[in-house]
């Protein structure tokens, strides 16, 4: 893996389109050794195409990749040893035991055989796999079969390592277990890529976090760095029907933004008679008011002015 | 070098852990085979080899036969990735698409040569297949010639087709038209005029004439050359088509 500090990924001016649809536009990114980076979207921002390729898996219409300096494109075969992808579907041998799947990974990144053995059973062990070494993967939980496919990733210990979605459909065990995998792997200096549309995952991360949205890179920074930038103080309001406020003259100048059908936020310092008054005819329907809390939903509303919630 | 052996020991492994379809394809021409012994050695006598046993025609033709849908599962094994969701993650390993159509392909070619001795061999034992002064060098170069040949068409066609249905229709064709106009179900001779006439244009065809060779007229290697020749030189042109073609980003439909 990396010496923490260098640079890892070098993305310059990503552009791809699919028909019509821009799915990136012009997109940079660095990643250094050791640190993890949260690609923060909401579906259909970008964040697969991206990593898609970064892994050499797509070729972009305009841009340049290079991991550790090797030109993901001229060097194909040496970039990708470098690389350890999960895609965001569950990809792994079912017929094949855990074991089996985790020294195929490792043997075709280029690991010799007493250094495949080696390193599944250690990825097993930080993955909580260990027990089930000898178990067909068809036997696997849901749960069991996210780590194991993202073990599968992690086997040849690459300096980049990218995990599109990795918790997705995971239970609270595998999602705390994936978190502290990733953890450790940026700590041994690898540079991680994480994509995610849910926040707490973020925070539990400490990633440095990068906020895409059409396909654009719109704000990176640490959580603390990203809320003292973007969170804007107002308040939310919750509503017994559905309510449009955008319509409501008396609220344009507090910018409201939908959080959904139901529930709303305004901007800047507000008064709850003051609202109450501005509200008209809704505010028959308002069951509850609150200070918009400093967090990192705030701070992707105020970025992109869209919510992550209900994205799945 | 290290994506080809990794994706051709995989393979075999994968055949190891579910060897269904592999023991059916094995198991049903061993079935059918004394179901038709009688016919097939009253139609040699016929035909001019008073001392065939129906075991010269009916052993190589079942094996002709059953070795096109033995070979259609190289085609499989590649769309099943697809259905699996592990084919990206080969296409980000180290191995090249090259590598990865060659891993593929190697061990089929090794599984229909095992294939091709287990009927011929079983046809020895059980069926009183003799080779009757045949060369086993040319059984050998006739067996090798087939399985390269055969292999090289669904790699071609994995490489080609976008779905497993459209495969698996080629496979089906390949298996049993062109196995029955290339003479593996009845000899050549007994079809009728126009199948008589289109039937070199079976690979199947050239594998029973070089089998017929062998075990109906006792032939050596120089008897096999041309038969195995034309064989080869369509696995050389299927295979160089077949890397022409293949393109790993392109999206395979497995079954649903």
């Amino acid at each position: 893996m990396g010496q923490q500090g260098c640079r890892v990924l070098r993305a310059v001016g990503l552009t791809k389109a699919y028909g019509e649809i821009e799915a990136l536009r012009g997109v940079d990114l660095e990643v250094d050794a050791g640190s993890v980076v949260a690609l923060l979207g909401r579906n259909g921002a970008g964040k697969t195409t991206m990593l898609s390729i970064i892994a050499g898996l797509l070729v972009p219409d305009a841009g340049s990749v290079e991991v550790n300096g090797i030109d993901v494109w001229a060097d194909r075969a040496t970039a990708a040893s470098q690389i350890g992808i999960a895609p965001q579907e569950t990809g792994i041998y079912r017929v094949l035991t855990v074991r089996e799947n985790l020294e195929f990974f490792g043997e075709i990144a280029g690991l010799s055989r007493r250094d495949k053995r080696r390193r599944a059973d250690d990825v097993a062990e930080q993955l909580g796999l260990t027990d089930l070494l000898s178990r067909s993967a068809t036997t696997l939980s849901g749960g069991e079969a996210r780590r194991l496919h993202t073990g599968c990733a992690l086997v040849h210990a690459p300096p980049l390592l990218l995990l599109d979605e990795a918790t997705v459909g995971a239970d609270v065990a595998t999602r705390n277990q994936l978190i502290d995998a990733v953890r450790e792997m940026a700590n041994e200096g690898a540079a991680v890529i994480y994509t995610t549309h849910y926040l707490p995952e973020v925070e539990a991360l400490e990633a440095d976090i990068v906020i895409i949205d059409d396909g654009k890179l719109l704000a990176r920074g640490s959580r603390a760095d990203l809320v003292s930038r973007y969170f804007a103080a107002g308040v939310e309001l919750e509503f017994s029907i559905d309510v449009d406020l955008r319509s409501v003259d008396a609220l344009v100048e507090m910018a409201p933004v939908a959080l959904g059908s139901r529930r709303w936020q305004l901007q800047g310092e507000c008064d709850i008679v003051d609202i109450g008054r501005r509200l008209g005819a809704h505010a028959s329907a308002l069951l509850a008011v609150e200070a918009s809390r400093p967090d990192l939903e705030r701070v992707f509303l105020e970025i992109t002015g869209r919510s992550l919630e209900g994205e799945a | 070098m290290n994506g080809f052996l990794a994706i051709s020991r995989l393979q075999l492994r994968i055949i190891r852990r579910d060897p269904v379809f592999l023991v059916v394809m094995f198991g049903m021409p061993l079935i059918l085979m004394p179901l038709m012994k009688e016919t097939i050695a009253l139609s040699l006598n016929a035909s001019g080899y008073p001392d065939a046993t129906g075991a010269e025609q009916l052993v190589p033709g079942q094996t002709v036969l059953f070795g096109f849908m033995v070979a259609g599962s190289a085609a499989f094994a590649i769309f099943r990735e697809h259905g699996w969701r592990t084919w990206d993650r080969l296409r980000a390993s180290p191995a090249s698409p090259r590598q990865m159509l060659a891993g593929f392909a190697a061990p089929w070619v090794l599984i229909h040569l095992f294939f091709q001795f287990v009927m011929l061999g079983a046809g020895g034992v059980f069926f009183d297949l003799r080779l009757n002064g045949g060369s086993p060098a040319a059984l050998l170069l006739t067996v090798v010639s087939f399985a390269a040949c055969v292999v090289a068409i669904v790699i071609l066609a994995a490489a080609t087709f976008r779905t497993v249905n459209q495969v698996q229709a080629l496979v089906n064709l390949g298996a049993m038209v062109f196995g029955g106009l290339g003479g593996a179900l009845v000899p050549v001779e007994q079809l009728p005029g126009w199948a008589e006439a289109v039937a070199p244009i079976s690979p199947q065809y050239w594998a029973m004439d070089a089998h017929r060779a062998i075990f109906l007229e006792s032939g050596g290697v120089a008897d096999v050359v041309g038969p195995c020749g034309i064989l080869l030189s369509i696995a050389v042109v299927a295979g160089g088509l077949a890397s022409l073609r293949f393109r790993a980003d392109e999206t395979k439909e497995f079954f649903a």
